[in-house]
């Protein structure tokens, strides 16, 4: 048999919402992110003709480059994409160009915007600009004032900033940082990017949720009993140790990613699809939620560190022997955590998260545990009936499942859990868009559904700030709980639910 | 969205004094404000159809040169009237040619070229340039000139602005006219051309106007389909950046079918298709064909041969042809004219979609795809019981045409979209002589 791999059919069918001509302005263009992420997903943009011939890319650093020497160093790094479509890259490259630029320094600021007036009649973008700011966050509030300084934020239909998470350190830092960039910019040209909002199966929360009327009537504390959400990684710290010592896994995924999710998760529906009226829950959400031991954190939160593990084939270091981390050091590479939300639908009903480096899988799911039959009429193969789930898997195998029970075959009417499968691998054949490839597309369009307002922002950092007072001012109260690389986390974790006479799901 | 009117007053100006007053405004009338960056729209704006429904009291005015729901259903009244078949779309140019055959004198104010729609005016256009021809073939050329600056509410800021120019006069008076259009539409800045009106009219005007690099928008369901073909055939084969409005209407059909094969269990069966037939609305077969050539080129499909199936009737001919497999097994392809009571705005709208695949050692696989407001109760007639059937209903495209050249000029390509591009030439093949 003849099998085809890709629908030929799909072909050129992604062109829904068409993004206006402009001028992508990276800060921080030498950096990782922007060949690892950016330069790759706005040539994938390019690729499936959703970008229009007017476009540029303009990258902006310390380093003095050249247009030539960006396009050659943006080149190497994409490696083979640029060696599978060649002809496809030369026309991208065209359009890239680059600018040393130093934010701190006004005059560098005014040049750019001389170069930004060239490019716009050169490529034709029309003064439309996205300012995108892979920099350090130390430079974030900076980054924005001088870009208003130099009037490069004026027009709120024209130009908007881009903003790399962490967005703070905590409430405080993020409510300080969201004073200096209102007065830069308006609400509406703040894109304040997670880019775990850019996987499909992130946003699909909300299709399943709120397009199928069969999920809604059962969503809330009468038929869910729990709610465990895991984002679990099997690399460890890798290069980032600079930043990491100084955020944890805290700050670098629960109050982020997860908190995300959690939102999406447990938002009342919008009144329409809406921008706005989607962030107005989320945010009203957040905004509900509590640690489920405001006054003594240490209750429901459990901190780890990944110590060595691994085979004698292939060791695994623990974090303090990691090149660049405080042999001493305290920073948390897991976190578990138990949260309520204080509002109508979700009173008493416990949320569990938890995030880890070198887990055993890489994997991020949200499980709905829903209560159980109030009458228990047959045997169940494995003692007792499981609980029915609904699994919405995030990565990897993306798509979705449904554990119920059946009657096992044979005489007697005996249960036992299946699972009904949903795989957007089998559904629809297709890659996703990686993450990124969505949000800038979406950032361009002006578009701020994936992306964090605000009040949304400073929400998630108030939920999680008894933790970080009690990790920043008494630590011990918090202890670290070493694990073994490769292993789900520390003993404590399961605790933590085996308290509530629960565990952990093992994906 | 609502349509815009220029702010102020047009000025009539002689036409030599057009491009000096343009020139002289940019540089001290309107200091402080800087032209737009945008793009140049030069439009075609014939609106016969609108110009024969007001003259023949069937509408009221002004002329705006937008079609709206009022327009359309005083041109589904005048099908009849006029002796048609009722399968003739409003836009079809065989109904605006037939009014124009009947009496009447009713005047109308001529806002052509100034009432833009708000989709358009949303993207600021630098100039907007309208060649607005008149009923009365000897009305000499008039010319006017308005500057206008977006209102903040539409999402400006005061500071880019543009201007309108409206060219207005009989066809002899627009030829006239031509030698203006070059200078106003300068190099610096890209420039599309919008041909609304039938592509059977005015060649040589199409031509003058959009030479290459402008980016042309047709619509290749107005005008007899040979002409609509080739047309698209010589512009894209000369590398010009083409936009095919009756092509961009075909997207929630493409989709439809893309969707039918998403599962990566349903694919194989594209490798044994059999049998494809697509039915459209009278005898425009231009929309149907381009379907066709779009799934025969993603499934790499050679053309045998094409040849005309005479109906006898008068919605028009059926067209066949065989194509071949890249196994080297063949393809049955016919398109038939369906006489329909209410049909669509526009010439050869689609009906229904089917295609038959029949994988070895499988039950055959058949796909109807049909139109939302229509049934296919031919393509569901015969022999496919045994089959699996994937049905699905194609919703209606709910865009009007200027929204549809809004998008384009919202984020537009300088080159030919390369499916269109190879669509196009197939296309043409399979409208056989």
């Amino acid at each position: 048999m003849n099998a085809i791999l890709t629908n030929p059919l799909r072909v050129g069918l992604r062109q829904e919402r068409v993004i206006s001509p402009q001028c992508i302005v990276i800060f921080g263009a030498s950096g990782d992110l922007t060949h690892r992420k950016l330069i790759p997903a706005l040539f994938e943009l390019f690729r499936q003709r959703r970008l229009p011939s007017e476009f540029a890319v303009l990258g902006c650093a310390r380093r003095p480059w050249s247009d030539e020497e960006f396009r050659s160093r943006m080149a190497t790094a994409l490696g083979e994409e640029v060696r599978n479509h060649q002809s496809a890259w030369e026309q991208f490259a065209s359009c890239l160009f680059y600018e040393p630029v130093d934010l701190e320094q006004p005059e560098h600021v005014v040049r750019l915007g001389q170069r930004l007036e060239v490019i716009d009649r050169l490529k034709a973008t029309r003064g439309n600009r996205t300012f995108y700011l892979s920099v350090s966050p130390a430079f974030y509030g900076s980054g924005c004032r001088s870009l208003a300084a130099a009037g490069l934020l004026a027009d709120p239909s024209r130009s908007r900033v881009v903003i790399e998470k962490p967005f703070g350190r905590d409430y405080g830092s993020a409510q300080q940082l969201n004073k200096v960039v209102g007065t830069c910019a308006q609400e509406s040209q703040i894109f304040r990017i997670d880019h775990y909002l850019g996987k499909e199966t992130v946003q699909n929360i909300l299709v399943l949720r709120f397009a199928n009327a069969i999920f809604e009537p059962i969503w809330n504390r009468n038929y869910i009993a729990n709610v465990q959400i895991t984002a679990a990684e099997t690399v460890g710290v890798e290069e980032r140790a600079g930043y990491y010592e100084s955020s944890g896994a805290l700050r670098d995924m629960v109050q982020n990613h997860l908190t995300q999710m959690l939102a999406l998760t447990t938002m009342e529906a919008p009144g329409r699809f809406d921008p706005e009226a989607i962030r107005n829950e989320k945010a009203k959400v957040l905004q509900a939620a509590r640690l489920a031991d405001e006054q003594e954190p240490w209750n429901c939160c459990v901190r780890g560190q990944y110590s060595s593990g691994g085979s004698q084939a292939r060791p695994m270091s623990g974090y303090r022997q990691e090149p660049g981390v405080n042999t001493n050091s305290t920073t948390e590479t897991y976190v578990a955590m138990k949260l309520f939300i204080n509002n109508w639908r979700w009173q008493g009903v416990p949320f569990y998260l938890r995030t880890g480096k070198r887990l055993p899988k890489r994997m991020s799911e949200v499980v709905l545990t829903f209560r159980e039959a109030p009458v228990h009429l047959f045997d169940a193969a494995g003692g007792s009936p499981t609980a029915n789930q609904l699994i919405l898997r995030i990565q990897p195998d993306e798509g979705a499942g449904f554990l119920f029970e059946v009657k096992a075959p044979g005489s007697g009417m005996r249960s036992r859990p299946v699972d009904m499968h949903f795989s957007y691998d089998e559904s629809f054949g297709e890659p996703s868009d990686e993450g990124y490839v969505r949000l800038l597309a979406d950032a361009m369009l002006g578009d701020p559904t994936l992306f964090t307002r605000s009040d949304e922002v400073e929400a998630a950092w108030r939920l999680y700030t008894p933790l970080l007072e009690l990790i920043d001012d008494s630590p011990w109260q918090l202890p670290i709980h070493p694990y073994e690389s490769g292993t789900w986390g520390p003993g404590a974790s399961d605790n933590l639910l085996a308290n509530d006479g629960l565990m952990w799901r093992r994906p | 969205m609502a349509p815009q009117l220029t702010l102020q007053a047009p000025l009539e100006l002689p036409p030599t004094e057009v491009s000096p007053y343009l020139t002289q405004l940019w540089s001290q009338g309107l200091q402080g404000a800087t032209g737009a960056a945008t793009f140049t729209l030069v439009v075609w704006e014939p609106a016969w159809l609108e110009q024969h429904l007001i003259r023949t009291g069937r509408c009221d005015g002004p002329i705006t040169g937008l079609v709206n729901e009022e327009r359309l259903e005083a041109a589904r009244l005048a099908v009849s009237e006029c002796g048609l078949p009722f399968s003739t779309a409003p836009m079809a140019p065989d109904l605006a040619w037939a009014l124009g055959q009947l009496g009447g004198e009713h005047q109308a104010q001529d806002l052509r070229g100034q009432f833009v729609s708000g989709a358009i005016s949303a993207h600021m256009p630098r100039r907007l340039i309208t060649l607005a021809a008149t009923l009365a073939d000897n009305h000499p050329l008039e010319t006017m000139v308005a500057a206008y600056c977006p209102l903040p509410e539409e999402g400006g800021t005061g500071g880019a602005c543009g201007d309108v120019v409206v060219l207005k006069g009989g066809m002899g008076a627009l030829h006239q006219g031509l030698a203006l259009i070059s200078p106003l539409v300068g190099n610096d800045l890209p420039c599309w051309v919008w041909w609304n009106g039938s592509l059977d009219e005015a060649p040589e005007m199409l031509s003058a106007l959009a030479p290459i690099p402008r980016r042309l928008m047709v619509d290749s369901s107005l005008g007899t389909p040979r002409r609509c073909l080739d047309l698209l055939v010589e512009r894209i084969g000369a590398g010009q950046a083409v936009n095919d409005l009756n092509w961009l209407r075909l997207r929630s059909w493409r989709e439809s079918l893309a969707m039918v094969f998403d599962p990566p269990g349903r694919r194989d069966a594209l490798n044994h298709v059999v049998q494809l037939d697509i039915d459209v609305e009278g005898n425009h077969p231009v929309k149907g064909l381009l379907l066709a050539a779009w799934i025969a080129d993603r499934l790499g499909w050679h053309l045998e041969n094409s040849f005309v199936i005479p109906t006898g009737e008068a919605s028009g001919d059926g067209f066949g042809a065989e194509f071949q497999r890249t196994d080297g097994e063949s393809v049955r392809f016919r398109l038939m004219p369906v006489p329909v009571g209410v049909p669509k705005a526009h010439p050869g709208a689609l009906v229904g979609l089917r295609l038959i695949c029949a994988p070895a050692e499988r039950p055959p696989l058949c796909v109807i795809l049909c139109s939302e407001s229509g049934g296919c109760m031919r393509l569901e007639s015969g022999g496919m019981a045994s089959m699996e059937l994937a049905e699905e209903v194609v919703p209606l495209p709910n865009e009007s045409e200027e929204m549809e050249v809004a998008r384009l000029l919202g984020g537009g390509h300088d080159t030919t979209n390369p499916l269109l591009a190879a669509a196009v030439p197939l296309a043409a093949k399979l409208l056989a002589h």
